[in-house]
Parts: C-alpha cells; structure tokens; sequence
C-alpha cells in the first residue's frame, strides 16, 4: 500500500507524507488547481442582459426551490413523518391500553394519544391525540379538548386533516349513513353508527339523549378539480352510539382560538424566526465553507443539515397554517 | 324431556357403524339408545328453541334435444324429501355445539377421516354444515365462514374440475370461465394464481367479514386471519356422512366474534347455520345426445361418484367434484340449503360493559361457571339488583377469603371450618363432576358414546400407574404394569371394542392443579370403593398391574391432588437425554381450571407435556418439551375431569361411574336427583352431607352429584352486604332455577331447586338462610368485621357536566327542547382553500422561469 501511494508522490519531489491528514490537504489544491481553466470565462465585464438574467435565474430558483420543497413536504414528506409518529403513537397508546394507564379525560396533556380510530369501511386506523392546534394535528388526528372523549357520555369532537401531512380525514366524505366508526379508549371499545354528513348551512344533528355517545369528526374539503389540495370548506361527520363510557367531570369550558377549526398557532412565530435564522447561518456557512474546500465536501456536510432545517422550518410554516389543510 | 338431543349426541357423526350396502347398515349403538338415560336438563326446554324443517330437492340432467332427466331418492322414486332437525338454536354462547340430525337425505361415501374444514373435501354425497352470518335471504356463500380458501374457491381447474360451469340452475355470469360470486375478479397483483388460459377455470367465493372487508379467497393469503394454517382453533365447518339409510348427525360448534371476529357473530349481529345436503350439480343443455361427443366439462357435471356409498376413503382420494361438498356454493347446491336461524346471549363481559357499578364478588367453585354466566347479567342489567360477579378460585380460598370480611360471600361445595363468626351454607345449585371423555371406535366407526369407568380405574389414573410409552415403564416397581387404560384387561373388559393401542394420553386423567371441592368428591368416591382401595394400600390388581409406589398409601380423600413421581428416564432421543424431566409429572399436567380441561377434550388435544423439540438452528441446539399434538379424528382418546355444566354446554360426553357390582350410572336428572334424596342436612344452617358410601348403596344415584352453597358469615357482615347475599339466594333458588338459555335462567346441566319435589328441603334451607343472613341477628359493631370488603353498589360518578360538550365548530350546544335545529355555521379558510395550488403554480411557474433565464443567459455568453 505504501509503495503505492508513495509512487505519484515522489514524482513531485516533495517528501512523501506519512499521516492520511496531511496528505489530504496537500492534495486538495492539486484537484482544485485545473478548475480555473475549465469554463474559459469571456474577458470583460458582463453586459447587463447577462447580469440580469442571472438575477432572475438564481431568485427563481431560490423561490421555485422553497415552494417546491413547501409542496414536497406537506403532500409527501409530511405523510411520512406523520406515519412515523403514529406508529410510535399506537406503541404508546398499546401499552397505556394494556396497562389500564391509557388517559381517561378530562385533562390530558396535548400530544398525548387518547384514543384508536378505525373505521373499516376506508380502512383506516388512525391513533388520536390529544389537542386540535396545527401542530398537534401533524402526527394525527386530534381531539378537541373541551369535549369528552370519543365513546364517553356525552359529543366527542375529533378534527383531522384532509390534504397534507398523511391527510388522515381525506376520505371521511365517502363515508355514508350506517357506516361502522370504532374506537377504543382506555375505558373500552364503542362501536359508532354514521348518522350523517354535514356542511355548512345543514341543520345540527338533534340534541343527544343522555346516556348515549356522539363523535364529530371534523375536516375540511374542496371543490372542483383541485378538491383534493384545496380543502376550504369544514365538513362535519356525526356518528352516534347507544352506549357509553362514563364521563369524568372537570373539562374545560373552552380552547384556545388556535385549537378551533381552520385555526392558527401564531404561537409559533418565536421559534420560526429562530429556524429562518438557522437556515441564514447556514448558507453563510455554505459560502464560508466554499471557500476553503471542494464543492463536494461543502455538498455532503451541508445538504443533510440544509434539509433538516427546511424541514423543521416547514414543520413551523405548518403550525401558521389552518389545521384542517 | 325429548328424545332428540339425546338422539344427537348419541347418533353423532360416525357413531353409526356403516356397512356397505344399504341395507345390512344398523346402528350398533342403537341399543345403547335405549339403555342410556337422558342428560342433566338437556337445553330446547324453551319453545321455540328447537328447529325443523322438511325439503325436497333433486339432481336433473338436461339432454341436447331439451330433455330432463332427474336423480331422485331410489327407494321412492320421488325427490329426497330432506329434513333437518337441530336440538337448540336460541341464546348460544361461544363455543357451544348443536345436535344437527337429519333424514331424507342421499348416502354419503368416501368417508374422511377428518370431515372438518377441508379433510372432508374428498368425500360424496355429505352434508355441509357451515356457520353464516345474516339469515333468511341475507345468508349468501360470502358471509359463510369456511377455514380454507379451497373449500369456498376453485383456483384454476382444469375442465375436467369445472363441473360448476354447467349449473343448469346458475346464472350466467356465474358459469362464466373466470368468475366471481362478487362480481369482479382480483387482478394478479391480489390474486397471481388465477392463470388466464383458456384451459383453466376459476370460480372465486370471496368472504366479506363482519366489518364489509372483502377477502378474495383465491389463495391462502386473502383469507381473513382466522383462516390462518396455524389458527387458534380448529375448523367447525363440516362435511358431515350421511348413513345408508339417509340420515346422520352432528354436534355442531358455534363461533361467536369472540372466537371469530371476521365471522362476527354476537347477540346484536344475527347469523345462521346452513346445513347444505348435497345431491349433487344440476347439469345444463348438453351439447350432444351422445355421451362421448359432449365436452369434458358437462361430461365431468354428470358424474355421480366413484365410491359406493357408506365406503370409506382415508387417503383421501378425491373424489367427483360434481358430487363433492366443495361445490356447495353451487346454485344446484345453495338452493337446497337449510337456513338456521340461531341467537347469540350476551357476550361474557356484558356486565363489565354495561353496568358501570363496582361488582360485589362471590368467591369460589367453578361448578357454578354456566350458571354464572347465565345469571349474572340478570344481576348487572336489573338496577334494582346489585352486580354479581363470580370470581372462580378454589373452594376452600373463597371460603377464608369470605370468613376474613374480603367476600361477600364464598360459593362452596363442602363445610369448612369457620374460625370467627357463624357461616350459613344456602344451597343455590345441584350439580356435579364428570369425567368427560372423547373416544373414537377404531375402524372410523365413530364415537363411543358409553363409556364405564369404576373407582379402581380412577384411582390407577390419578396415581399415575398406568407408564404411558417405554420411558415411563422403566419405573421402579411398575415393570408389570400397562402403558395406558386402553391395554388394562379392566378397563378392556368394561368397555370392549375399542383400540388396543397404548398412547401417553390415554395413561392420564386430566384434572385440576389446585385444590377444590371436586378433587375431594372425587377422591371420596375413590375411598369409599374398598378394591379401590386395596389398590392405592398395594395390593395389585388381579392382573398384576401395582400401584406407581410414589402414591402408595396416600390419604384419601383429600381437597387437592399432588404430583409426587420424581421418576427421570433415561435414555431416548438425544433431545429427551438432553432434556430430563419428570416423566409422569410431564404426563399428567394437570391444569388450574375446569374450563381448559373441557376446551383440552374439545379440541382433543390431550395436555400432556412430554414432546421433546429440537431447534437446530442455533449451536448448540436448544431442546424444549412441550404440548403434544392434537389427536387425529378416528383416534382420539382423552379422559378428564369436568364439571356437568361444561359438559353440558360443550356437548361433552361424561363416563358412567360404577355404584354398584355391574352398576354403571351417568349423570342424569334422575340420577342427581336420587343422590340429593340421600343428603342429610347439617345443624340448622350447614351444608348437606352427601354420604358416598350410601350413595352407592342407593345404587341409581350419581357419585358426582354435588351441591353449591352461598356461604356467608351470619354476624358482623356489612349490612349491604348482606341484604345482597340474601337477594342472591332468593333470586338463584327461584327465578335462577328455571332452566333455559336466558339472562337469568339455568343452563344445561344443573338440575332445578324447586320449592316442591325432591329438591323440597334445599329450597326451604336457602330460603331460611337467606334470611338468617339477612338478619345478621349480632349487628356488625366490631371494626374488622366490615371494612375490608368492596365498597357495595356505589355506582361511579355520572357524568355531570353533559350539556356543554357539544361541539362548538358545529355552532352553539344545540337546545335540548328543539326539533328544528340551527344551520350549521360555516367555517371556511381561503388559506386552506388555496393555499397547496398556489404553490405548487408558483413553483412551476418559477421553475420555468429560471430554466428559461438561465438558457437566456447562457446564450449570451457565447
């Protein structure tokens, strides 16, 4: 190996370096020292067609990048990080059910899962949290936190999202009268019966005769061709069951604007600022960086730490956003 | 009582000997018919409970030129006239099988050994007994469980096997080459092993579950999980043989969503079980008048059978599939079904459901499981009764737990001594033990259905002296004796006819771990027979055989039985060398509760521990003793120890237990009611003394018979506590003894406590029990005495607040009074509108731009 690595080296006459490191350095200017050579750059100064039009390409860029990425992240890579969280959620939930610890109400921490949502009809299975801000409805569905659970005595309201981030409630709407809701709860199972869709200007469901359980899911939908990412308008499901769980005394009479339908957190204002200037350190750094080694190693230490802070900045951008999107 | 159940479980499938040919065919248990006494209050005493009904049904072949010609029933030359009959159809539980007989219907052949799930595929002419939700017309192939996907699909069959092609009665789309009985068939990403060729046929029945799920059935993966190889129980379904003369029967298991959740039968989602005779596919139009000119597939469609009937075919040859119960999805086949209505009671955990109420617990005998079941939710839904619970343990743990103020009240079978204040026994159920076997005749002759036991054999089974296989006979001192009951000239002699081959299960009875009042009873009927006796004192039997001497001279009776063999053989396969055990420990396993022990003989799946597995694997091997298999059906031969309300439930067969010289009595109505004449009381408020030794003087009396006590203290108990005590004996011993499958009714295998008969002087000491309970003649003043037990009756807290939760995204809480209620606001954000198209157009827009300005800016360049 050595008599290898010495060969080329001996040839420049300088003597041979022993440690890999400074090797490496040594090596970096020869590599580098080619490259002002390759784009045969015109002389003089550039005219201003050249001057603006690369204005224009590299903001476009920057801008088609961010909105690209917005878009990337909360139609596919938002679904993934919410799989994620529900997995964790229904491991979580799993044990509190097993162990009997699982939250029963009235006040539970926001973030925490409360309850098993399935419904067979669009097989799905989605663990609700506790909390409807944006935030808390990134890992799943939420439960509004000034009702009962779902399954206790009492209406339960439940909001989901409909386009990004998994988009849990997408295809609630398809849901029809008769349809089959279950839940499981840390007292039990209830089975709902869908009693009905709802959107604004239908009349509310008739008032609950005491001893049964109503849940409400809440989302939002779109018209028209783009309905599928444009979900404007609230759309309500009623389902009812003829049993219920007894409900603890003590709820809150009220939440917070942001917890409401189509609410935003400006909560997380503070903590976008702070990521904004994360993400300006960085590309400081980039230019930093660049000067001093090759574009490749600049590329490999700052892409995985430029998509970490994209991504938690548009974690944040999210929280901004109404929480049924 | 009726003749019918007793019909059924006697006439079981298979119990009838079959010759070939129709006419020499006769019963050989037909005698034993008449000999055997009626069961513990069968169930069908509820009218309307029982089932029947009377079909005609034939097979026709249509011939080119229009022609029809019929198969009908030889001997009359008409249709089959088929009826069904089923013993008990309302408030079944989990598990509990269902005489099915039926008449009338066309001989099976090519018997299987196994009729159940698919093993019965291969036979002719059966009758298909499935297990469907819905009823009436809503009952389809779809929602029939089967427990492979080959019994409710055929998958790319050859012409020669599409006889169903041709179904004179079908529709069209239903004969088509590929076809679905749901319409659209699976593309190959669900279903890769439909091959499209013109030579090959498919015809899928998908199942649709409890939940709408749609399973394709076209392979072993798009079967519901149930379905699964290794599923946790064995299939119910059944292709069940039908005799020379027509008839045949079955004990059908019912599966509520409990055991079957893709099934989903419960009390709210109604199901039915579908018998389907099988007679055989109607052919449609032929193409030609000549026999050999028409195609292979209608060729295949008028095929009547390769075996004669009442034939046997343990290899499981197959048969012709025009006659096979494969195709009983068939139209020729489901318009010939019988659509049994069934009910479901409640689920075991209603109460915990339904009755948020803490339960007050009664503490002990697990002779009382059926009758618990049945009676508690006539406690939890009655607001005014308070929430019972029974809490199975043994005896004599009730019993202190009781006695130390942590029970209401303990549900005994035998006095125990009180230490600190009185304790009033009320009788609250006459019941018993059995010894619960399942046992074929060799030759696939059937079930023995009579089987004799005496106290001598018991007592050779619990103390381990028969050596169950070569490791066990290295024994000391029981080189002379037999490796199992089937090989003891006894047992032979009692019961003849059966295998004389030795197999470990058939070496044990399998019994109960912990100590209980049954352990006791049992032992008593062992000690009170002075062969018996002789036996467990040493002396060996006329044949030799000599007590396994860890057991010898043991004290009889006693309340719990021990494992005293510390016997290790040597020797065998490596993984047993490797592996030393406790042989006969290992072989007699007992278990903790009844109920496992009458699941064990339901599956026949004997609880012995001694198979040795190796796994390879992993260096150096790891060597693990475990359950043995299940038995195969035509060799089962399983003995254990079961209470009559189990036996009764699970359609189990209980042995006859010796009284008398060549006196053999099994628990009847009669039998039970004999032995409880004999019970003497005890003081004023003790418990029934049921002397063994008269009881078998008495001779028609069964030794088994047992009585269950409410036992609870009459001073220093809670007040409410006592008030519950009390309305518990009054409601067991009046509403709780009515029999039936109800709430609140007495399951099979219990006889009633009536306040007149023979049963007169139980119901009149309950009911002063009861009172003196009651009454508590000492007031609780002492601070011990009280406490301790479960806060009675005191319901959780209600939900107070239940007004204010309704939605507020759906607008203001609604007004309990209006009818017309308000319009649902509208919440609506053009952010959440607009917001993903925008961006997305930005993008695009954005992208094009730059790719446009950079090409811009490059040109310029040059």
């Amino acid at each position: 190996m050595t008599t290898l690595d010495e060969a080329p080296v001996v040839t420049d006459g300088q003597p041979a370096p022993r440690s890999h490191g400074s090797r490496f350095r040594r090596q970096l200017p020869r590599r580098r020292a080619p490259r002002p050579v390759r784009p045969a750059r015109p002389v003089g100064p550039p005219n201003r067609v050249e001057t603006a039009g690369s204005v224009i390409s590299t903001s476009t860029t920057m801008v088609a990048l961010v909105t690209l990425w917005m878009a990337l992240q909360m139609l596919v890579l938002g679904g993934v990080a919410q799989e994620r969280s529900q997995t964790l959620l229904y491991q979580e939930f799993r044990a509190q059910v097993a162990a009997a610890t699982a939250p029963v109400g009235p006040v539970t921490e926001p973030g925490a899962p409360v309850a098993l949502l399935e419904i067979p009809r669009l097989g799905m299975q989605q663990v609700v949290v506790e909390g409807t801000a944006s935030g808390d409805l990134l890992a799943g569905p939420g439960h509004l936190r000034n009702t009962v659970l779902p399954g206790q005595a009492g209406t339960s309201v439940v909001l989901g999202r409909a386009a990004t981030y998994g988009s849990p409630f997408a295809d609630v709407d398809r849901l029809e009268p008769g349809d089959r809701i279950e839940v499981t709860v840390g007292q039990g199972r209830v089975v709902f019966t869908v009693q009905g869709l709802r959107r604004s200007g239908d009349a509310l469901p008739q008032p609950l005769a005491s001893g049964r359980s109503r849940l409400t899911l809440v989302t939002a939908e779109g018209q028209g061709r783009l309905s599928a990412i444009a979900p404007g308008e609230t759309l309500y499901v009623d389902a009812e069951a003829s049993s219920a769980f007894p409900a603890p005394a003590g709820l809150p009479p009220t939440v917070p604007e942001s917890e409401k339908p189509m609410g935003l957190d400006t909560g997380v204002l503070p903590l976008l600022a702070l990521d904004l200037a994360l993400l300006l350190a960085l590309t400081l750094g980039v230019i930093a960086a660049r000067q001093r080694w090759s574009l490749v190693h600049v590329w490999v230490v700052a892409t995985p730490l430029a998509l970490a802070l994209a991504w938690v900045t548009t974690d944040g951008v999210m929280r901004l956003l109404p929480n049924l999107t | 009582m009726r003749p019918a159940p007793r019909l059924a479980r006697v006439l079981r499938l298979g119990v009838v000997a079959l010759v070939v040919g129709a006419s020499a065919a006769t019963g050989v248990t037909a005698p034993a018919l008449a000999d055997r006494p009626q069961p513990v209050t069968p169930r069908a005493a509820v009218a309307g409970d029982a089932w029947s009904q009377t079909k005609s049904m034939e097979r026709q072949f249509v011939a080119a030129d229009g022609t029809s010609t019929a198969i009908s029933d030889p001997s009359t030359g008409s249709p089959w006239q088929v009826s069904v009959n089923v013993d008990h159809t309302q408030n079944l539980r989990g598990r509990e099988r269902v005489g099915i007989t039926w008449s009338g219907a066309q001989p099976s052949a090519g018997r299987a050994n196994d009729p159940f799930g698919p093993g019965g595929m291969s036979q002719e002419y059966p009758v298909v007994v499935l297990q469907c939700r819905g009823t009436g017309d809503d009952v389809r192939p779809e929602t029939c469980w089967t427990s492979s996907f080959n019994q409710r699909s055929q998958v790319s069959r050859s012409e020669n096997d599409a006889a169903w092609t041709e179904d004179l009665h079908a529709s069209e789309a239903a004969t088509a080459r590929i076809s679905s009985a749901l319409g659209e068939v699976p593309g190959k990403d669900v279903c890769p092993d439909i091959v499209e060729g013109e030579e090959f046929y498919t015809r899928l029945v998908p199942f649709v579950s409890a939940k709408g799920q749609v399973y394709p059935a076209c392979d072993g993966k798009t079967m519901p999980p149930e379905a699964a190889a290794e599923a946790a129980l064995p299939a119910n379904e059944i292709a069940a043989f039908t005799d020379g003369n027509g008839s045949g029967s079955v004990q059908f298991e019912i599966r509520t969503d409990v055991e079957n959740e893709s099934l989903g039968c419960n009390k709210l989602v109604a199901c039915s079980i579908v018998v389907i005779p099988i007679v055989g596919i109607s052919c449609a139009t032929a193409s030609s008048l000549v026999d050999q000119e028409m195609s292979v597939a209608e060729k295949s469609c008028r095929r009547t059978g390769q075996f004669a009937p009442g034939s046997g075919n343990a290899t499981n040859v197959a048969g012709d599939q025009a006659v096979s119960p494969s195709l009983w999805w068939a139209e020729s086949n489901w318009r010939n079904r019988f659509v049994i209505p069934v009910t479901f009671g409640d689920p075991p955990d209603t109460c915990d459901i339904l009755d948020p109420r803490a339960p007050t617990g009664f503490y002990g005998s697990e002779l009382l499981a059926q009758a618990a079941l049945q009676w508690a939710p006539a406690y939890c839904l009655n607001k005014k009764r308070f929430k019972f619970q029974h809490n199975q343990m043994p005896d004599q743990a009730g019993f202190s737990l009781m006695a130390s103020g942590g029970g209401a009240a303990a549900l005994v079978s035998s006095k125990y001594e009180a230490t600190g204040d009185p304790v009033g026994y009320a009788p609250v159920a006459l019941t018993g033990f059995g010894v619960g076997y399942i046992v074929d005749r060799p030759g696939n002759a059937g079930e023995l259905a009579d089987l004799r036991l005496n106290a001598r054999l018991l007592a050779k089974l619990i103390t381990q002296s028969y050596t169950g296989s070569s490791f066990g006979a290295g024994h000391p001192g029981m080189e002379q004796n037999p490796w199992a009951i089937t090989k003891d000239p006894e047992f032979v002699a009692l019961n003849p006819g059966l295998t004389d081959e030795a197999s470990e299960a058939a070496a044990t009875l399998l019994s109960l771990s912990n100590s209980s009042d049954v352990v006791r009873r049992l032992t008593e009927y062992i000690a009170s027979d002075k062969v018996a006796m002789d036996f467990v004192k040493g002396k060996p039997d006329p044949w030799g055989m000599r007590i396994n001497p860890s057991y010898k001279k043991i004290k009889l009776p006693r309340d719990e039985w021990p494992l005293l063999d510390d016997f290790v053989p040597q020797g065998g396969t490596e993984c047993k060398a490797k592996n030393p055990s406790t042989y006969f420990n290992d072989l007699a396993a007992p278990v903790s509760t009844m109920r496992k022990i009458a699941e064990a003989l339901l599956d026949a799946w004997p609880n012995v521990q001694t198979r040795c597995d190796t796994d390879l694997s992993v260096t150096p091997p790891i060597y693990k003793l475990g359950r043995v298999e299940r038995q195969h059906y035509g060799d089962r031969f399983m003995l254990g120890i079961v209470s009559l309300g189990d036996a009764q439930r699970y359609g189990l067969r209980t042995a006859a237990l010796e009284t008398g010289k060549g006196r053999y009595v099994t628990p009847t109505t009669d039998s039970l009611t004999a032995a409880v004449k004999l019970a003497r009381p005890e003081g004023q408020r003790g418990p029934f003394e049921m002397d063994m030794v008269k009881l078998r003087k008495a001779g028609k009396a069964y030794p088994g018979t047992m009585l269950v006590y409410a036992a609870a203290r009459l001073q220093n108990l809670d007040k409410k506590d006592a008030a519950k005590v009390a309305q518990f004996v009054r409601t067991a011993t009046s509403e709780g003894q009515r029999p039936g499958s109800g709430n609140g009714q007495l399951p099979g295998g219990f006889v009633p406590i009536r306040k007149s008969g023979a049963t007169q002087a139980l119901y009149a000491r309950a009911q002063a029990v009861a009172r003196a309970i009651e009454q508590q003649k000492v007031p609780a003043t002492t601070p011990e005495a009280g406490p301790a037990t479960v806060t009675p009756g005191a319901p959780e807290a209600v939900p107070a607040a239940d007004p204010a939760v309704a939605a507020p995204a759906a607008g203001p809480a609604p007004a309990p009074e209006a009818l017309t209620m308000p319009p649902t606001k509208a919440v609506s954000s053009e952010w959440s509108g607009r917001l993903l198209p925008v961006l997305l157009m930005l993008g695009l827009v954005f992208s094009v731009v730059s790719a446009v300005s950079r090409v811009v800016v490059l040109r310029s360049r040059r």
